[in-house]
C-alpha cells in the first residue's frame, strides 16, 4: 500500500517521516519492527544497510531538531523512540528471530523449554566449570579451561543462530518448524546465559588483579 | 547563516550557552562565529582570561552575601570553615549515600523528609542544588562580562554520564534556582566527542576518558558522517583526582599524626594545609620527575616535606586507575568491542594530565591519545556545540546517546523486571507485561528503579504508583502492560494500561531526594532576580573605563590638530567630552552608554585626521612611534 506524505504529496519510504520534505508523520498504531524502516518482515537484515537508515532517519526525526515547537517535539520523541525500539529488534539476530516467530504465530517463549536430557546435562557441566573458575580465582587452571569453554559455546551459538536462520527461510507457517525454532532459541538463552556468566566473571577477575 | 544573534536592543546575546558544571571547577563558551568558543573575560590588564576555569567554591562570610568562584577559592584557604569545595559530590544524594564526603565538608548536614541534604551555615540552610545555583549563577554573570552584554539564559549543561535520575534532575533544580533553563543536561563524555569531532576526523570508533576532580566516565562512540553515536558508556560517580590529593594526604598524615598529635592532625585548618601541599605536590609531578610534598604550619614550628617521585605517585594511586579500566573494560564488553577496535581515545578532565594516568592509559588501549585538545576545556566546548544544534543552528551534527543505567520495575520477591536496558539509545520506549498476582486484585502498586543490581532494594528508587479500577478476577488473568517512555532529556514517563478495561495510570517519574516545583521557586535567590540590575552595574562600571581612555585620547590629541577641525565638528566634540566627563561621574546606564556611542560618532573627524597626518608622517619617512 503505496502512502504519500500529506504535506508535499510525495511517495514515502518511512511510516515515520517524509525523507522529501522533512514532515513528521504520525504511524500508525502497532507497526511492526521491520516496518518502520520500510521493510517486510524477512530472516536477514543486511546490517550496514540497516545501520545507515537508522542514521539517515534519526537525522530527520531526532528531537534535537525541534526545539521550538512542543507538538513536533513530542511528535519527533516518539517516532525516534519507536526507531530505537525498533533497531534494537532488528540489529539483534536473536531478538529479531525471535520476534518473527511471535509474527508467525509460534510457541513464545515460556514454551518448550523441555530440553534434551543430555543437553541439559552439558548445562550442568559448563555452570560447573564456571563455578569452579569463581572459586579457584584469576591465572589458575580452572579459569584458563574457561577460556576454552567459551570459545566451544561461542562456536556453537554461532551454529545455533545459523540454523535459526536457515530455519525461518523462507519463514516458515508449520508448526513444527516453529516449534523446533523455538527449541533452538531456548538453546541459545541457555549458551547466553552461561557466556554472560563467564564475561562477568572475566570482569570481576580483571579488577580484583 | 548567521551564527551569533545580537539583540542589541535589549543588550543581549542569543543562543544556547555551553555550562561544564565540573566537581572542583566551571566552564562557560558558546558558539560565536562558526565556532564554539569558551567565554573569557578580561583579567586586570583588559587581555582575556588564559584560564577561565571558574572554582567550583562557594564561601560563606559571616553575616554578609556569599561568595563564589576564585575568590571564594582564595577565601577558602585563610578559613576552611566557612567553605563548601566538591559540591556536585552530593547533587541528588542522600546522607547514606555520602558519608565519606560528609567527613571532609566543614557544615553539619540534616537531611528532609525527602531524602534531601540540607547544610548547616550560620543560621542559613543550604541544599546542594542551591549552591550549585550558585556557582552557576556566577558563571552565567561570568559569561555576560566576557561577552559584554546579557548572556543567554539557556544553557546546555553537562552532567558526567554515570549521573542517575536523581543527580540529573538536582542539576536541572539547580539551573531553574539560578534563572537558567537548562535545555539539556548532556553528558560530559559525549560533549567532548562533539568538540573532539570538530578538531579531528569525523568517522571511526573512539573511547572517551573522562577523569575530573569527582568523577570518571568512559564512552564509546562511533562516529560516521557527523553523526556521533554512543555505543556504550560507563563509570565511576566516586573516583577522580581528589582521590588522588586524598592518597597524598593520607601519606603526610601517616607521618604527622607522630609529629604533632592524633586531635591536631583532625583540625579543619590543617587537613587544608595539608590538602593544599598534596594538590600542589600533583601538579608539580606532572611537570618534573619529582617534588616535594612540602607542608609548614608556622604556628606550630612545623616544616615537614618529603620528595615524592612520579613512581611513588604511580603506586600511591593505582587502585584509582585499575578502577577506570574496570569501568572501561564494562564500557567495551557492552559495545562488543576489545581495546584493539578503539582507533583513537580522548582525553578529558584535568585529572588526564597526570603523566602516570596518561601511560597507563597509553598501555590499555595499546594506542597514544588524542593529542591538541585542552582536557580541560573540552567539555564546555562540546556543550556549546549541542547548544547551537538545539539553537537551530544547524543539522549538521546529531548526537545519539545513550541511558547509562537500566530502568525497570519491582516485581514479587523485591526483584527487579528491567524494561529499558542500560546504553539503550534515547529517546527510548518499552513495554512490559505484569498482572494480578491474588484473586480479584483491583490495583496494582508499580515501584519503578534504576540501577544493575538485581533487587529492587539495592537500586535508587525513582518512584512509585498505582494503577487501580483492575475488574475483579482471578490471579494471572489480567493483563496490564507498562510503557516506559525515556525522552532525550533523560526524563522518563511510565503508563500503565489494563487490557480488558482500558483502565490507565501514567506519572512523569520525579526522582526521590529531589525538590517539588514550589520548593524551587522558594529558593530563587533574591539576587538572583536582580540579576539584571547586577548586570547593569557591571556593564556601567566597564563603560565607565571605556570613556576614560576615549576621553585621556581625545584630551592628548585634540590640541595638536584642533586647528585643521572645521568650527562645528569641534563644537560637536567638545559638546561630546563634556557630556562624556558628566556621564562618567553619573550612575545611569542609559546616559553612559549614549555619551560613549556620542562621543565615538563625534570624534570620528578628529580619528581621520589624526590617521591623515599619520599617513603623511610615514610617507615622509618619520617613525610612526613620533606620531
Amino acid at each position: 500500500m503505496e502512502r504519500t506524505c500529506p504535506a508535499c504529496g510525495t511517495a514515502l519510504n518511512s511510516p515515520l517521516v517524509c525523507e522529501s520534505c522533512g514532515e513528521l508523520l504520525e504511524p500508525e498504531p502497532g507497526l511492526t519492527p521491520f516496518a518502520v524502516f520500510g521493510l517486510e518482515p524477512a530472516a536477514e537484515v543486511a546490517a550496514d544497510a540497516l545501520r545507515k537508515r537508522l542514521l539517515a532517519l534519526t537525522r530527520r526525526t531526532h528531537p534535537d531538531f525541534f526545539g521550538s515547537d512542543p507538538g513536533a517535539r513530542r511528535r519527533a520523541e516518539s517516532n525516534t523512540a519507536a526507531l530505537n525500539e525498533a533497531w534494537d529488534v532488528l540489529s539483534d539476530d536473536i531478538r529479531r528471530a525471535n520476534w518473527l516467530l511471535g509474527y508467525l504465530g509460534g510457541p513464545d517463549e515460556k514454551a518448550e523449554r523441555d530440553m534434551p536430557q543430555s543437553f541439559l546435562l552439558e548445562v550442568m557441566e559448563w555452570n560447573e566449570a564456571v563455578e569452579e573458575a569463581r572459586a579457584a580465582g584469576a591465572d589458575t587452571d580452572a579459569t584458563r579451561t574457561l577460556t576454552t569453554l567459551e570459545a566451544e559455546l561461542l562456536a556453537e551459538r554461532t551454529s545455533l543462530v545459523t540454523r535459526i536462520r536457515e530455519g525461518l527461510l523462507p519463514l516458515p507457517t508449520d508448526t513444527d518448524r516453529l516449534v523446533e525454532l523455538r527449541r533452538l532459541m531456548n538453546a541459545v538463552r541457555y549458551l547466553d546465559r552461561t557466556l554472560h556468566e563467564i564475561a562477568e566473571l572475566r570482569l570481576s577477575h580483571a579488577s580484583s588483579r | 547563516m548567521p551564527f551569533i544573534e545580537l539583540d542589541v536592543l535589549n543588550n543581549k546575546v542569543d543562543g544556547i550557552l555551553g555550562i561544564d558544571l565540573g566537581t572542583t571547577n566551571s566552564l562557560v563558551a558558546l558558539w560565536r562565529e562558526g565556532r564554539p568558543e569558551i567565554l573569557r573575560p578580561a583579567d586586570g590588564n583588559g587581555q582575556p582570561l588564559q584560564d577561565a576555569r571558574i572554582p567550583s567554591v562557594v564561601h560563606y562570610p559571616a553575616n554578609e552575601t556569599p561568595i563564589v568562584g576564585r575568590n571564594a577559592r582564595a577565601r577558602g584557604i585563610e578559613d576552611p570553615e566557612r567553605t563548601i569545595f566538591s559540591v556536585k559530590r552530593f547533587m541528588g544524594r542522600g546522607l547514606a549515600d555520602c558519608t565519606d564526603d560528609l567527613a571532609s565538608t566543614p557544615f553539619a548536614a540534616t537531611e528532609n523528609e525527602n531524602g534531601l541534604i540540607r547544610f548547616s551555615i550560620d543560621e542559613r540552610g543550604e541544599t546542594p542544588q542551591e549552591i550549585s545555583a550558585r556557582i552557576l549563577h556566577h558563571v552565567w554573570e561570568n559569561a555576560g562580562v566576557a561577552l559584554g552584554m546579557l548572556a543567554p539564559r539557556r544553557a546546555v549543561i553537562t552532567v558526567p554520564a554515570y549521573f542517575d535520575d536523581s543527580q540529573r534532575q538536582a542539576t536541572r533544580d539547580a539551573a531553574r534556582i539560578a534563572g537558567l533553563e537548562a535545555v539539556r543536561i548532556l553528558n560530559e563524555p559525549t560533549a567532548a566527542s562533539l568538540a573532539y569531532g570538530l578538531d579531528s576526523k569525523n568517522h571511526g570508533t573512539v573511547a572517551v576518558y573522562d577523569l575530573g576532580g569527582g568523577t570518571f566516565d568512559v564512552s564509546i562512540l562511533s562516529i560516521e558522517d557527523g553523526v556521533f553515536r554512543v555505543l556504550s558508556t560507563s563509570g565511576d560517580t566516586h573516583l577522580g583526582g581528589d582521590d588522588f590529593d586524598r592518597a597524598l594526604v593520607e601519606t603526610a598524615l601517616d607521618e604527622l599524626r607522630e609529629r604533632i598529635g592524633l586531635e591536631a592532625a583532625r583540625e579543619p585548618a590543617f587537613l587544608q594545609t595539608v590538602r593544599l601541599a598534596a594538590e600542589r605536590c600533583k601538579i608539580e609531578l606532572s611537570r618534573v620527575p619529582e617534588a616535594d610534598l612540602h607542608v609548614v604550619d608556622v604556628a606550630r614550628g612545623l616544616n615537614w616535606r618529603r620528595t615524592i617521585t612520579r613512581a611513588d605517585f604511580g603506586d600511591l594511586i593505582s587502585p584509582w586507575i585499575e578502577r577506570t579500566f574496570d569501568a572501561c573494560r564494562r564500557a567495551l564488553a557492552d559495545a562488543k568491542l576489545t581495546p584493539a577496535d578503539i582507533e583513537d581515545v580522548v582525553l578529558v578532565g584535568g585529572s588526564t594530565r597526570v603523566p602516570v594516568v596518561r601511560e597507563r592509559v597509553t598501555e590499555f588501549f595499546g594506542r597514544e591519545p588524542h593529542a591538541g585538545l585542552n582536557p580541560d576545556e573540552v567539555v564546555a566546548l562540546g556543550a556549546a556545540v549541542q547548544g547551537h544544534v538545539l539553537a537551530g543552528g544547524t543539522r549538521d551534527v546529531l548526537l545519539m546517546d545513550v541511558t547509562p543505567l537500566s530502568l525497570g520495575i519491582e516485581t514479587m520477591g523485591g526483584a527487579v523486571s528491567k524494561v529499558i536496558l542500560r546504553n539503550s539509545p534515547v529517546p527510548a520506549q518499552a513495554t512490559d507485561g505484569f498482572t494480578t498476582y491474588a484473586d480479584n486484585q483491583t490495583g496494582i502498586d508499580f515501584h519503578i528503579v534504576q540501577g544493575e543490581r538485581e533487587l529492587a532494594k539495592d537500586c535508587r528508587s525513582l518512584g512509585r504508583f498505582k494503577l487501580s479500577g483492575i475488574p475483579p478476577m482471578p490471579a494471572g488473568l489480567a493483563r496490564i502492560a507498562v510503557r516506559f517512555l525515556l525522552d532525550a532529556d533523560g526524563i522518563l514517563t511510565v503508563t500503565a494500561k489494563e487490557d480488558s478495561t482500558g483502565a490507565e495510570s501514567t506519572i512523569e517519574v520525579n526522582p526521590m531526594h529531589g525538590l517539588a516545583d514550589d520548593e524551587v521557586e522558594g529558593m530563587l535567590l533574591e539576587s538572583f532576580a536582580h540579576a539584571k540590575e547586577d548586570f547593569d552595574q557591571s556593564r556601567l562600571a566597564n563603560l565607565k573605563v571605556e570613556l576614560g581612555t576615549m576621553l585621556k585620547a581625545c584630551r592628548t590629541h585634540l590640541p595638536s590638530v584642533v586647528d585643521e577641525l572645521d568650527p562645528e565638528a569641534r563644537l560637536d566634540l567638545e559638546e561630546a567630552v563634556a557630556a562624556a566627563e558628566a556621564a562618567r561621574t553619573g550612575d545611569e546606564l542609559a546616559a553612559a552608554q549614549k555619551a560613549r556611542d556620542e562621543l565615538e560618532r563625534a570624534s570620528l573627524p578628529l580619528a581621520a585626521i589624526l590617521m591623515d597626518s599619520v599617513a603623511k608622517r610615514a610617507l615622509a619617512g618619520k617613525n610612526l612611534d613620533e606620531v
